[in-house]
Order: C-alpha cells, then sequence, then structure tokens
C-alpha cells in the first residue's frame, strides 16, 4: 500500500543506512596476488547494441590479458548518476565509469575520480584535442581518458523548407525567425499545426544548451571568469527576446510541443521526426534516435552552424565531451588493471581501420569520437550532410561551464526559462530570477 | 533474575521490535540527523559537516520547494476530491444484489491497482500525446477542441490525478465494499418498516455506518498522494514549468542528481512531519464511538 513517493524515502533512507555501515568499505574483494584474477566492473549508460559492442572488445582484450575479469553495468542514461551516487562508495562500487564533463568537478571533490597515471598522461595530452583535455584537467590534473564529444546545431527539414519556398537554412536570428513563420503552419482555430521552430522543455540540457548556444552565438556568456553568472548583460537579454518573438508574438513555436519524457526523448522528437517541428536545435548524438523513428525520411534533415544573434560575432554552439574514469575508492590492484584496459580500448590496437575499440562503439551510435586518430579513421562516415557541419562547427565551439554544482546550475536556469516559455514569468523577471538563484548557488562553491 | 514470563515476552517481542527498529525507526533518526549536516552521498558519512538548522532554512528559501509542497497538496486534495465520491457511488452501484455483471466490473476496475505504476505512466504517455495520442483522436473525431494534456502548464497536474484516479480507484472501491457487507440488513429492514425512503436509508445508515471505511479510505489515499513520484519521474520530469514538480521528485532530483543529501533529508523529513500531522488530524476528525 506505501508505494510511490515511499519508494524514494525507503530509498534514500536505506542508502543513508547501507552507506552508514558501509563507510570503511570501499573497493570490492578482487585482488591480483599470484595467477588470481582482477575483477573490475565497467558502469556505462550505453544502449544495448554499444553494450554487446564492449563485450566483445573485452573477450579481444582477454585474449592478451586473461587475468582480468570485466563486468559490464548498463544503465539509462537518467540513472547513471543516481547509480554513481549510490554505488561510488560502497563494496560493489565500479571500477570503470562513463561520466559527463559536468559531473567531474563534484567527483574529484568527493574523490571519487581517480587522476590518470603519470605514465598514460602522455598518452592522453598527445591524441586528444587540447580544449577537450581541458574539460577534464582539474587543479592540472587529468581524469580520464575523453570519449564522446558532443555540439549542438540547427536541425532542419529540408522537405519543409522546399515546401516553403526556403532556400538556405537561416545564418541570423532574423533569418530564423522569418523561416520561422514561413514554415509555421495553423488550423482554423489558430492552434499550431507545424511549428517552424521547436524548443525542447522537462529535460534541464536540452532546454538549457540550446539556449546557451543561441547565447554563445550573440557574443554573451553564462558564468563570468569568478563562476558567478552574468544574466543581466544585453547579449542575454536579446537572447531571452527572441524567444519571446519565436512562441509569443509571431507564434511560430508551441512549448506543448516540446515535452521530453525520462529517456530523454518523447514529444520534442516525434514532432520533429513526424515533421511537424523543422527546425530545432539539438547535439549530434541524436543521429541514430531519428534514424530509428524516420527511417528513408532521416535524409530530409540537414544541418546547420547555430544561427548569430544582432551583437554576436559568429556561431558558437555549446559543446560538452564525457570521459571514462577509475574509481579512486578502487583497491591498486583494479585500478591498475581499469587504466591498462582503457589504454588499450581507446588505442589503434583495439578497433578496425586505424580507430580504436572506443572510436568504433561511439561511431555505432552516431556520436562523434574525440581522439584524432579515431576522427580520422571515421573521416567517411563523419562526412555525412547530417555530421559534417557538426564535425566543422567543433573548432568554433564553445565549452559548457564546468564547476562544482553544474547539474543543478543547469537545472536551476532550466526552471527558469521553462517558466518564461510557458508565459509564467516576463522577461525581465526570468532573467532576474534566473541572476539570484544561480548566485545563490555558485555562492555556495565559490566565494 | 527475570521471571520466566518477562524473558517469554522480552523472546517473543524482539524479532518484531528489533525488524522494526533496524528499518523503520533509524532511518528515521538517521534522516533526522542527515538533515543537520551538509554532505554529499558520495563521500562516507564519517565526513559530514554540522550545519544545524541551515537545510531547512535553505530549502523554505527555495521557490521550487514551496512549488513542490503546493503542488504536493494540490494533487493530495483534487485525488481525494475525485476518487472519494467516485469510489463511494461505484462501491453503492456495485453492492446492489440486482446488478448483473457485478463480478466482471469489479475485476475491471481492480486490475489497474496491479499493473506497476511506471507501465501505467508509460502508457498513458502515449494517450496524452497531443499530436497522436487516442484522446486527443477521440475528441476530434467529435468535433471537440484537442488537448495539450501534459504539455500544458495548465492541465499537466489535472492529467496525472486522473491517471492516478483511473489506477487506483478500484481499490477504493472494494475498501467501501467491504465496509457495505459489514452493514447489518437488520438496520434496512427496522427502517423499512419505519416508513423511511432509500435517500433517509443512504444518509441515517449506510453513510454514518461506512465512517470507519471511509476514513481508512481518506488516511490512505492522503498517505500515497503525498508521496507520488512515478508518473511524475517518467512522464513530466516535474515540467513544464514546474508545475507538476512534487516534494518526492525535488527530492530525489536534490539527493541523487545535485549530491545533497543534507537538503533532501530535510525534505524527507518535512514531508514525514506532513504526512503524520494529516493522518493523526484525519483519524482524530473520523473518530468513531463505535
Amino acid at each position: 500500500m506505501f508505494k510511490k513517493g515511499s519508494l524514494i524515502l525507503l530509498a534514500i533512507l536505506l542508502v543513508l543506512s547501507i552507506v552508514a555501515c558501509d563507510s570503511k568499505s570501499s573497493t570490492d574483494g578482487g585482488s591480483s596476488t599470484g595467477e588470481k584474477k582482477v575483477k573490475i566492473s565497467y558502469l556505462t549508460h550505453w544502449a544495448a547494441p554499444q553494450v554487446e559492442q564492449l563485450k566483445s572488445a573485452i573477450k579481444e582484450y582477454n585474449k592478451i590479458e586473461p587475468n582480468v575479469e570485466i563486468e559490464v553495468r548498463a544503465v539509462p542514461f537518467g540513472n547513471l548518476l543516481t547509480t554513481l551516487t549510490t554505488q561510488s562508495t560502497g563494496s560493489g562500487a565500479p571500477t570503470i565509469t562513463s561520466i559527463y564533463e559536468l559531473w567531474l568537478p563534484q567527483l574529484v571533490n568527493d574523490k571519487i575520480a581517480a587522476p590518470i597515471p603519470a605514465e598514460l598522461e602522455s598518452e592522453v595530452q598527445s591524441n586528444y584535442p587540447e580544449g577537450i583535455i581541458n574539460a577534464i584537467t582539474i587543479n592540472g590534473k587529468v581524469y580520464g581518458f575523453p570519449n564522446e564529444v558532443n555540439l549542438y546545431a540547427l536541425n532542419y527539414n529540408e522537405r519543409l523548407f522546399k515546401e516553403a519556398g526556403i532556400a538556405a537554412p537561416p545564418k541570423t536570428w532574423d533569418e530564423l525567425v522569418d523561416a520561422a513563420k514561413k514554415l509555421t503552419k495553423k488550423d482554423a482555430s489558430g492552434k499550431i499545426t507545424q511549428q517552424g521552430f521547436g524548443i525542447i522543455t522537462s529535460w534541464n540540457s536540452g532546454v538549457v544548451h540550446p539556449w546557451l548556444s543561441l547565447l554563445y552565438s550573440n557574443g554573451g556568456e553564462l558564468l563570468g571568469s569568478d563562476h558567478m553568472p552574468v544574466l543581466d548583460s544585453k547579449e542575454v537579454k536579446e537572447t531571452t527576446e527572441l524567444y519571446q518573438k519565436l512562441i509569443f508574438d509571431e507564434k511560430t513555436t508551441d512549448p506543448s510541443m516540446s515535452i521530453a519524457n525520462a529517456s530523454t526523448t518523447g514529444p520534442y522528437l516525434d514532432n520533429f521526426a513526424n515533421g511537424k517541428t523543422a527546425m530545432i536545435i539539438m547535439a549530434n548524438w541524436w543521429q541514430s534516435a531519428l534514424e530509428d523513428s524516420m527511417g528513408d525520411k532521416f535524409a530530409d534533415i540537414k544541418t546547420a552552424p547555430i544561427p548569430v544573434g544582432p551583437s554576436g560575432s559568429g556561431s558558437h554552439s555549446v559543446s560538452y565531451s564525457w570521459l571514462t574514469s577509475v574509481n579512486a575508492k578502487a583497491d591498486q590492484s583494479q585500478q591498475e588493471a581499469a587504466w591498462k584496459f582503457l589504454k588499450w580500448l581507446n588505442s589503434g590496437e583495439s578497433g578496425e581501420n586505424g580507430s580504436s575499440a572506443m572510436g568504433d562503439m561511439l561511431m555505432g551510435m552516431g556520436i562523434m569520437p574525440s581522439r584524432n586518430s579515431d576522427i580520422e579513421a571515421h573521416n567517411t562516415d563523419l562526412n555525412s550532410p547530417f555530421l559534417k557541419p557538426y564535425v566543422d562547427e567543433l573548432k568554433n565551439a564553445k565549452s559548457f561551464p564546468i564547476v562544482l554544482g553544474g547539474n543543478e546550475l543547469t537545472t536551476t536556469l532550466q526552471q527558469q526559462l521553462e517558466q518564461m516559455e510557458f508565459g509564467q514569468t516576463s522577461q525581465n523577471d526570468t532573467l532576474e530570477n534566473a541572476q539570484k538563484s544561480l548566485k545563490d548557488l555558485m555562492s555556495q562553491f565559490y566565494k | 533474575m527475570l521471571k520466566p514470563r518477562t524473558l517469554a515476552a522480552v523472546g517473543f517481542l524482539t524479532p518484531g521490535v528489533g525488524l522494526l527498529s533496524v528499518f523503520i525507526i533509524f532511518p528515521i533518526i538517521l534522516t533526522a540527523w542527515v538533515s543537520l549536516n551538509h554532505w554529499s552521498m558520495m563521500t562516507p558519512i564519517s565526513e559530514m559537516n554540522f550545519v544545524g538548522f541551515e537545510n531547512y532554512t535553505k530549502i523554505f528559501d527555495q521557490d521550487t520547494f514551496k512549488k513542490a509542497l503546493a503542488n504536493t497538496f494540490v494533487y493530495s486534495i483534487a485525488n481525494l476530491a475525485m476518487m472519494l465520491p467516485l469510489s463511494l457511488l461505484l462501491g453503492l452501484l456495485l453492492y446492489q444484489a440486482a446488478l448483473k455483471g457485478k463480478t466482471i466490473v469489479r475485476t475491471l476496475l481492480f486490475l489497474p491497482y496491479i499493473i506497476p505504476s511506471v507501465a501505467v505512466a508509460i502508457v498513458w504517455g502515449y494517450l496524452y500525446s497531443p499530436m497522436y495520442g487516442p484522446f486527443n483522436e477521440i475528441l476530434a473525431f467529435f468535433h471537440l477542441p484537442t488537448q495539450e494534456w501534459l504539455g500544458s502548464f495548465d492541465q499537466a497536474m489535472m492529467s496525472l490525478v486522473i491517471l492516478n484516479v483511473w489506477q487506483t480507484l478500484g481499490y477504493y472501491v472494494v475498501i467501501v465494499l467491504a465496509g457495505l457487507t459489514e452493514i447489518s440488513q437488520d438496520y434496512y429492514e427496522a427502517a423499512a418498516i419505519d416508513g423511511a425512503n432509500s435517500l433517509q436509508r443512504l444518509f441515517y445508515i449506510t453513510l454514518p455506518l461506512l465512517k470507519r471505511s471511509l476514513s481508512f479510505i481518506v488516511v490512505i489515499m492522503t498517505i500515497n498522494t503525498l508521496q507520488v513520484f512515478d508518473p511524475i519521474y517518467v512522464l513530466t520530469q516535474g515540467g513544464p514549468a514546474n508545475s507538476t514538480t512534487v516534494v518526492s521528485y525535488h527530492m530525489y532530483d536534490t539527493a541523487f542528481n545535485f549530491g545533497n543529501a543534507g537538503q533532501a533529508s530535510a525534505m524527507a523529513f518535512i514531508l514525514y512531519l506532513v504526512v503524520l500531522f494529516f493522518t493523526i488530524l484525519q483519524l482524530r476528525l473520523f473518530k468513531t464511538d463505535y
């Protein structure tokens, strides 16, 4: 009878109890003494096909390194941080984990993420772009092997563009509004049946990253050099005015078509895949989701740089990367085995045609790898009409601020922006509230 | 030296009290203690920092928590307002001896209750889909305006309430039916001899004698709805624009996504006190003398 919320209450209570009882025990029982196998685990958010690829790679690795047993644990993206939070200090803690770079400062602060051993640091420094390495470097230490890199761009449906007589994707905000007007269709009651420009709601990154890509392309910033928000700038005001224009003035965007569910899919994806949304700002990783939903019609989907705002000097989208880290609480033999495996997994020895196995797995999901040799090895696939503009824009992309409390910062900003998108607060109130909330939050971590 | 009778009592009580202490009392005390500390769940509990009531003042400074608390009450009251009369009406209807097929109706009503909440939420996500959902298809077929359901700031919460009513109504109808079977037919026969009509029998016999069942329904429904989580996690993530954020969901976000176990525990403790307060209040209000 006492279900639903009580499960959450009970989960928190039990986790507290378990952690309380288990605070001394932080590694699993694997040992590498003598001929004994070292047991390690790999926690990932990948889908089943990539998990199978990872298992195949482990089989290959076991041919050259038979004394390591690697267990793969897969959870949905939405549960990855939760799993890490609840398991990171327990006896069954994962040894290797895929993590979003935004979580790294907290994991380093909590001594969960181990810095890469000195002998492997040059391996990372010489094989990955500098910007990617900087994003996973804290206090001069690199905290793992970078893997995927994602950035945002304007995705548009070329068929709908042709039907509306639009020859090319918009390059500026004025062109964006103009195209959105031409692409919007309404029924007799004025209800939008096809929206010119789509937004995403109910998912923090889905709300914040496209908005921030537009802000970056208008010359603005989210945080200053002191880690405090700078949402009182002219550039930020212009960005929210663009949303105001698209949603309320020109009525080319319908927030009710924007909802995302717990799996970061849902109506916003369905509407774009079914030709009910003509343009949307999204990251390259959703290629496989679009291909699955659209089949042959995926060929209609094209990519263009983020349109530039009136105060901007060029297109600058938000980029973020993921890395594979090793649990600092694992015992020494496990950490050594984990780093050795990761070195192999990310090297040209493990994959096909000069790519690493990691590069092959990421490309299997339509995700850009960050290792230079992987990008070269997958050059043909990365030159597809959908992905090429993303690859080209990587050099202009700006990283999402990597700060303590980054996840809470994203959610707090999401909540404020959604208030504006659903007409619950004015632009000015939205920005004032967001500035205050983010300042309060950042003040907890940075003085 | 303990007497054998005392020893036996201790022996029989120890397993029950022990389990209760480990799984109920200790976690409650621990939650209360954590709520007075600053603690990331990724660090050992020994590294907690005592901050007194700071977590409580901080959560009451948050607009999101206040909104979540208000939404939780709205959800609970809306469920009570819809489900209590509905379960009573359906219970009375299904209790009629002359009604054919009532066993099938009872089974159908109870069926959604045994389906896992997450599965129900996923199915209702498709039913509510604004573009292709069956609900809007039906409305469009009858030339009625289609609705935005979960995509609307104003409709999302009510959509979740309807989902819960559909899923749990059968359970409360069963409780009403159980209450009705406990009422002796002698009262109705005596009333019939006195010339009471059916409405008088309902208001002067049935409802007063159903008070215990109805109070049980109110208490259990309040407890369950104040702790709603599954449909919000699966379908709305608290959106649009915080219109469906409830305390349990905000607590989950704070603990597991923001790593702030201290504030999450403060929220858990507030929710615990709220549930406790309403349960005691309702039990006192519905207290029966028989």
